[in-house]
């Protein structure tokens, strides 16, 4: 039977976050700390989640902002036993639910569930349930869902039969005394409700149904919050928005009441301590009250006759107040723990992203005259707060450009676009201007030490036109190779669009359209033209669309009736018709040609119109079924598609701005090395960039761009080039003997070069051809990206490569950890100095990106001193990097003694050969679990490795990825116990939840001491030394004689696996595959 | 020049936030307080005599289907209360008859046990009514007289969610008051923002009703709710579609095993058509006929009315106050 597996590569992609002056917005609307009081965690209304360091005297920094996420994060809760795993669930208003690692800040799992919801309890029963727990969910639908933690899969719900209706909120109640743990939940009607949770845990794994134990209505709406006092085991703290009560959990008779006497509403509360509650307001105020006994009601009994209950009334300890800066709404949380080394923390969340905190005291008292003592605010902080203090890491890319005119403050970068075949960022700012420089130069100079001097002397132009700031900018070619590489096309906040020549920096035509800012700039679809040309259309902040003709220099339409904001745009081909879609559901046709308004419809008419021209649509693009059926593939592989977002197809949604460039990563880095993605964030207008880098890419571009640099060189070089061939590419090598070819390529000396070029290139078609037909149809939409890729990679040029590859290793690298190491980069390396230290990022499966904030650098090195080391990610790296050599030690010792009689070596070689291992480090780090399972289990190794057939020469790490499939055991090589030793070392790393940047700058680090001391020992024994490395470390040196010889041999070794391919496919770029097994 | 045209520009804009936007909100309240009324909580309504209102579903002479719907009660949601709807299908003749009492006062004295739910439909199509449907179907000119189960409850979940969602987004508007100063204008986006999702999702709950399959409308629990139990050949199901309260019903034919016919299983849709097919059990169907009949609840449109107009006066706001996007 044929499975199809999709697969996931989850390749991480490095990257670099360049930071404006102003932090991006974050709206907090959940926050949390984490169990062990080291991490805050917050998620807000732009989708983001950040994580904030949390020290011991209570002073927080930020640490990393994990995008992910498309909409509003509804809650967070954990999701796992804090201590074993580190995990922390999100949810979001349109049903994504991610895990995070908020230690190492990756992404576990992600779903999308149609379900919203707004509270996540973790409940785990260690005696009577396997795996990793449930999430108990309640939100904007009937009842309680449980969710499977690990799998994020739904397990079943809790169902009541009365009055069903969407929970408000809930809260687990775990009690020794009744011996079952129980979730307390109340609806919005306000009925209170009751589940079993412990006896209940096998009818819920056999999918019976479970009804509630109790069922009571409290009378109220707008429930807040629940919590059971586990102190006393008795008393249950329900907060309304007017009031809050006390009921007892036995009988759920009323205890007290309290009615709100300010204007604002409770928000939520906790109990702290034996008849002691902290409730919280909407505005951030919070009280603590004594209950006490009231002896009176003692006295009374109940005219019911009911048994006599005793009451309790609430007397005011303390109180603690924000100051008068605040904004609405706050979201605030409580955290008790009595262990020692912990606080009792009131942690709340503002709107505005502020976070604030009081240490709540164990015994809180009332002042002596018996007045409410005021708790002082214990730390509050925001993003902004770290942007200032660490304004040198929240330059921007191109401040230094804006600031140089006149020294005054620079304008704020208010858009921006990265041209790739240009290598060039066009930075549209906040005073009208257009900068324009080399993308790779300005990261240069923004970021490292020496070159920054020269940053003025950088090659950029300014194009003056705008009034006002620019708001968006199109460049047509990067769209379709019709359109000339030299224009560009930019909007402002006046409503002028203006067509520039950026060679000429002169504005070709100016359109006037007094529509207020121009929202977006979009291109009409390949197959839509109009005297052969494609239309821009620009979405004003009137609602409006306008059609510009660039060429015939004409607004050919100016929509002017759309009530609401435009969310969809397509185009009727056949009858020239512009359709629009509004964001409140109606659809508007406009006839192009004359400019009427066609129809206005809503409702199903609406629905109808758009969901037909889609039809029609797949109609008229070229061969019908592939397309959609592609579209199709597209949205199940990558889960988050909003399934709106279409690149390349007619339609464009206009929503999701932020998270449609955060999902070109996924594709467009593939095709380039380096690029910059400029992000806005929603609301506030921040632009930020990206930069990018694709290690796999890298390592295969200067692999053949040193390969065409040696046509000159001679065959010893050649033959060191061809070893790295093989090792740090090993399909290509593989590929070759596949194709029959590597008998006939290596007779002569003379021909290896020639063997070489043609090796690669067809290697590169080979892989182009499999991408195609590997299931990834990605790259088929992109069509201008497609026609990069075609082009031979060599055409990129060399130096680019080389100086991306030095940037970004420059980035990694840890200053001033050692002043030999930095030394030796900087002089024999050709490396530089960082200016300061760099927010590092990581794009993984395309979808998720975490980036450092500028507050990562501070917990470590409070004090900036001369000699502390300036990008060292954490102390934790230091460590790593010496498990790390100790680690590869045996095949050192192997290496070093094979060194003496080898040749020299060359910075640039060294260059490369700590990127192939950074390279090899990444792709191990982020390996699936299952693959690295398998090598820990030694027997199963040793058997599987007998099966292979046995050669010494390749595969460092590959055959790892073929454990599990037993259909391409066969064939491969295992690992020598030098990489299995580091595989191992590194996917136990990731268990203990290190960050994959820790991991990359460890592994980085003890390479550059590794190289160093090779260095030494060969200038000391004045012996030429040759740097090779097939990736997986080991070197062979040998003498020239034995040179096409050996390498004949080399290659005969290499085993041909007809699936050998696919899977180097997997490893070179970041998509998606589909492998069939049997 | 350019300063004072600024300093104004600055000034309106602070009247913006501190004037105008708080009487918007107020207006928005007023509306949306109006709607929520229209699906008035059962919890606190204690207004006076429950009044009946008769709504005739399919009334036209062509139609296949006729019936007559009665709802009591001033809060309309949880009124519908011994209605009554008379089918009076041609081929062959059926009549349906519904007697629907108020399932809010009642089932809570009732057996709990045996309550309807659909399993694994969480936030779809139904919104419910309770107590007794009297169905009649006449097959051969015989009379087949159904009823509502009396320990049995529906509920029409599109309904209930609508009304979560405009409390959610009066709640979000309660704690504005004019004491409240807005200092950006994001500040008031977002909240517009959030209002806005909450008024969308509320409307398109009741212009969007779930798209079921055949087997999901055979397995809900509303087939199970009469006694005596539904023939195995007919199909109920009740939906809210803009302002009208649906009802279908579908008479299906079994396919034999050995069937010429292809087997084409059909995906979900609001309604199906005859000729749909689909497979319950190890029993395939096909759709013979379709009846559907409607009637337009008032309180419905009325809601739908406030909605549309409460998520223009947001976005109308939103306009406003990016027009000064550029004093955040």
């Amino acid at each position: 039977m044929a499975r199809e597996v999709l697969f996931t590569m989850k390749t991480s992609v490095p990257a670099v976050a360049l930071w404006g002056k102003k932090a991006p917005s974050h709206s907090i609307t959940a926050i949390m700390i984490t169990d062990d009081q080291k991490t805050v965690v917050t998620g807000s209304q732009e989708g983001q989640i950040c994580l904030w360091n949390l020290s011991s005297e209570l002073k927080i920094s930020s640490k990393e902002i994990l995008f992910g996420h498309t909409a509003s994060v509804t809650c967070l809760a954990k999701a796992r036993d804090f201590e074993k795993q580190p995990y922390v669930v999100s949810a979001t208003e349109n049903g994504e639910m991610c895990v995070w690692n908020v230690t190492s800040g990756q992404c576990i799992d992600s779903a999308n569930l149609p379900y919203r919801h707004t509270a996540i309890c973790y409940y785990h029963c260690s005696f009577r349930m396997t795996g990793d727990g449930w999430l108990l969910c309640c939100g904007q639908y009937q009842d309680v869902v449980i969710i499977d933690a690990k799998t994020l899969a739904v397990l079943h719900t809790l169902i009541s039969f009365q009055s069903s209706d969407w929970i408000s909120c809930m809260c687990i109640v775990h009690s020794t005394r009744i011996q079952e743990d129980s979730l307390v939940a109340v609806s919005v009607t306000g009925d209170l409700k009751v589940w079993d949770l412990s006896s209940s845990v096998t009818s819920i794994q056999e999918r019976q149904s479970v009804y509630e134990q109790e069922s009571k209505s409290l009378d109220c709406t707008n429930c807040q919050a629940i919590r059971f006092c586990t102190y006393t085991e008795r008393l249950l703290l329900v907060v309304l928005a007017n009031c809050w009560k006390v009921y007892d959990y036995c009988d759920f008779s009323l205890l007290c009441t309290e009615f709100n006497k300010s204007g604002q509403c409770f928000a939520g509360g906790e109990v702290l301590a034996a008849q002691r509650l902290i409730i919280w307001m909407e505005d951030g105020h919070s009280y603590i009250y004594q209950l006490l006994n009231s002896g009176h009601s003692k006295s009374i009994y109940p005219a019911d006759g009911k048994v006599l209950k005793e009451t309790v009334y609430p007397h005011l300890l303390c109180s603690t107040y924000v100051k008068e800066n605040k904004s609405f709404p706050f979201v605030m949380g409580f955290m008790n723990e009595r262990k020692e080394p912990f606080y009792k923390i009131l942690f709340s969340g503002e709107a505005s992203g502020r976070i604030t905190l009081w240490h709540i005291p164990d015994v809180p008292v009332s002042t002596l005259d018996g007045s409410p003592k005021e708790i002082p605010i214990a730390e509050t902080w925001t993003l902004q707060d770290d942007f200032d203090k660490h304004c040198a890491m929240s330059e921007g890319i191109i401040d230094h450009l804006c600031a140089s005119k006149d020294g005054t403050e620079s304008a704020a970068v208010t858009s921006s676009v990265y041209v790739p075949n240009l290598d060039k960022l066009v930075c549209g700012c906040e005073d009208g201007k257009i900068f324009i420089t080399l993308a790779l130069h300005a990261a240069k100079a923004r970021i490292l030490e020496d070159i920054s001097l020269l940053k003025h002397t950088l090659p950029s132009k300014v194009l003056k036109g705008h009034r006002s700031s620019v708001t968006c900018l199109l460049y047509p070619h990067s769209e379709s190779v019709r359109f000339d590489p030299s224009w560009l096309v930019s909007a402002g906040q006046d409503s002028c669009v203006i067509w520039w020549d950026i060679f000429k920096e002169e504005i070709l035509h100016q359109f006037t359209l007094q529509a207020g800012p121009v929202v977006n700039l979009l291109l009409s679809p390949e197959n839509y033209r109009l005297n052969g040309h494609r239309i821009v259309c620009c979405i004003c902040s009137d609602h409006s669309v306008a059609l510009l003709h660039l060429q015939e220099r004409v607004c050919l339409l100016h929509a002017r009736k759309h009530l609401f904001p435009v969310k969809m745009i397509k185009w009727h081909l056949a009858e020239n018709l512009l359709i629009v879609g509004c964001e409140d559901d109606s659809v508007y046709v406009w006839e192009i040609e004359t400019g009427t308004l066609e129809r206005h419809e809503t409702d199903e008419m609406a629905k109808a119109i758009l969901t037909s021209c889609e039809d029609s649509e797949y109609l008229v693009t070229d061969s019908i079924l592939p397309v959609s059926q592609d579209t199709q593939k597209h949205k199940n592989a990558g889960y988050k598609s909003s399934s709106t977002y279409k690149r390349g197809t007619v339609s464009h949604n206009l929503t999701h701005t932020e998270k449609s460039s955060a999902k070109q990563t996924g594709t467009s880095h593939v095709q380039r090395p380096f690029t910059i993605l400029p992000v806005k964030t929603k609301w506030n207008n921040i632009s930020f960039h990206v930069l990018l880098f694709d290690l796999e890419k890298l390592v295969e571009l200067l692999l053949s761009s040193q390969l065409s640099g040696l046509k000159s060189s001679n065959s010893f070089h050649s033959y060191d080039i061809l070893k790295r061939a093989k090792s740090t590419a090993e399909k290509r090598t593989l590929m070759l003997k596949r194709n029959k070819t590597a008998g006939s390529l290596f007779p002569m000396d003379g021909q290896v070069k020639n063997a070489c070029e043609k090796k690669v290139h067809r290697d590169n078609s080979a892989a182009r051809s499999l991408e195609e037909i590997g299931g990834n149809k990605r790259h088929k939409k992109m069509k201008s990206s497609k026609k990069i890729r075609l082009q031979p990679s060599g055409k990129i040029d060399a130096n680019v490569t080389t100086d991306t590859v030095k940037l970004l290793l420059s980035c990694l690298l840890p200053w001033g950890v050692d002043k030999e190491l930095d030394n030796h980069c900087v002089r024999y390396l050709d490396l530089f100095r960082l200016q300061c230290p760099v927010s590092f990022g990581l794009v993984s499966n395309g979808n998720h990106i975490s980036l450092m904030l500028p507050g990562w650098n501070c917990n470590h090195c409070g004090v900036v001193e001369e000699h502390t080391p300036i990008n060292l990610f954490s102390r934790k790296v230091l460590d790593l990097s010496d498990k790390y050599i100790t680690a590869g030690q045996g095949q050192i010792g192997k290496k070093y003694g094979l060194d003496h009689n080898a040749d020299g070596i060359q910075g640039s070689q060294i260059v490369f050969y700590l990127l192939s291992r950074v390279s090899l480090v990444n792709r191990i780090v982020t390996l699936p679990l299952e693959f690295t399972n398998t090598i820990d289990s030694p027997q199963k190794l040793e058997s599987v490795r007998n099966k292979g057939r046995s050669s010494e020469t390749f595969s460092p790490s590959f055959s790892i990825f073929y454990g599990e499939l037993p259909n391409y055991t066969s064939g491969f090589h295992f690992p020598d116990p030098g990489n299995v030793s580091l595989v191992k070392l590194i996917s136990c790393w990731r268990d203990q939840s290190v960050k994959i940047i820790e991991v990359i700058q460890a592994a980085l680090l003890a390479e550059v001491q590794r190289s160093m001391k090779t260095l030494k020992k060969t200038s000391i024994g004045n012996q030429p030394v040759t740097m090779i490395d097939n990736g997986n470390s080991e070197v062979q040196t040998l003498a020239k004689n034995e040179q096409t010889e050996q390498m004949a041999k080399c290659i005969k070794n290499i085993p041909l696996p007809s699936k050998c391919k696919i899977y180097w496919h997997i490893l070179s770029s970041q998509l998606f595959l589909v492998l069939k097994t049997c | 020049m350019v300063h004072s045209l600024c300093r104004f520009k600055e000034e309106e804009f602070k009247w913006l936030l501190q004037e105008e936007v708080h009487g918007v909100l107020r207006q928005l309240q007023d509306i949306l307080k109006e709607a929520s009324h229209r699906f008035a909580l059962p919890v606190g309504s204690t207004e006076g005599p429950v009044k009946q209102e008769n709504f005739m579903l399919g009334t036209s002479s062509a139609d296949q289907v006729k019936g007559v719907l009665m709802l009591q009660g001033d809060a309309l949601c949880q009124a519908f209360s011994n209605g009554v709807v008379i089918y009076d299908l041609r081929l062959p003749p059926v009549e349906i008859r519904f007697k629907v009492k108020n399932w809010l006062n009642q089932y809570c004295s009732k057996c709990p046990h045996s309550a309807v739910s659909v399993d694994g439909s969480v936030g779809d199509g139904m919104y419910g009514f309770e107590g007794d449907i009297n169905l009649k179907i006449p097959r051969n000119n015989q009379l087949l007289h159904f009823t509502f189960r009396e320990d049995k409850q529906w509920k029409l979940q599109q309904i209930q969610d609508a009304r979560n969602h405009v409390n959610q987004a009066i709640y979000l508007l309660t704690n504005r008051d004019v004491n409240y100063q807005f200092k950006t204008g994001s500040e008031v986006l977002k909240l517009m923002d959030a209002v806005m999702l909450q008024l969308t999702r509320a409307r398109n709950r009741l212009t969007t009703p779930a798209s079921l399959t055949l087997p999901e409308i055979a397995s809900s629990g509303l087939t199970k709710m009469f006694t005596p139990a539904l023939p195995s050949d007919i199909l109920v199901n009740f939906y809210i579609n803009l302002n009208k309260l649906c009802l279908t019903v579908y008479q299906l034919h079994a396919l034999q095993p050995n069937s010429t016919k292809n087997f084409r299983p059909t995906g979900g849709s609001i309604l199906h058509n005859p000729g749909a097919m689909f497979e319950c059990g190890s029993q395939r169907y096909e759709v013979s006929h379709v009846h559907k009949v409607e009637c337009v609840v008032p309180w419905l449109n009325d809601a739908l009315v406030f909605f549309t107009v409460s998520l223009q006066l947001c976005q109308q706001l939103k306009d406003k106050i990016s027009v000064f996007s550029s004093y955040d």
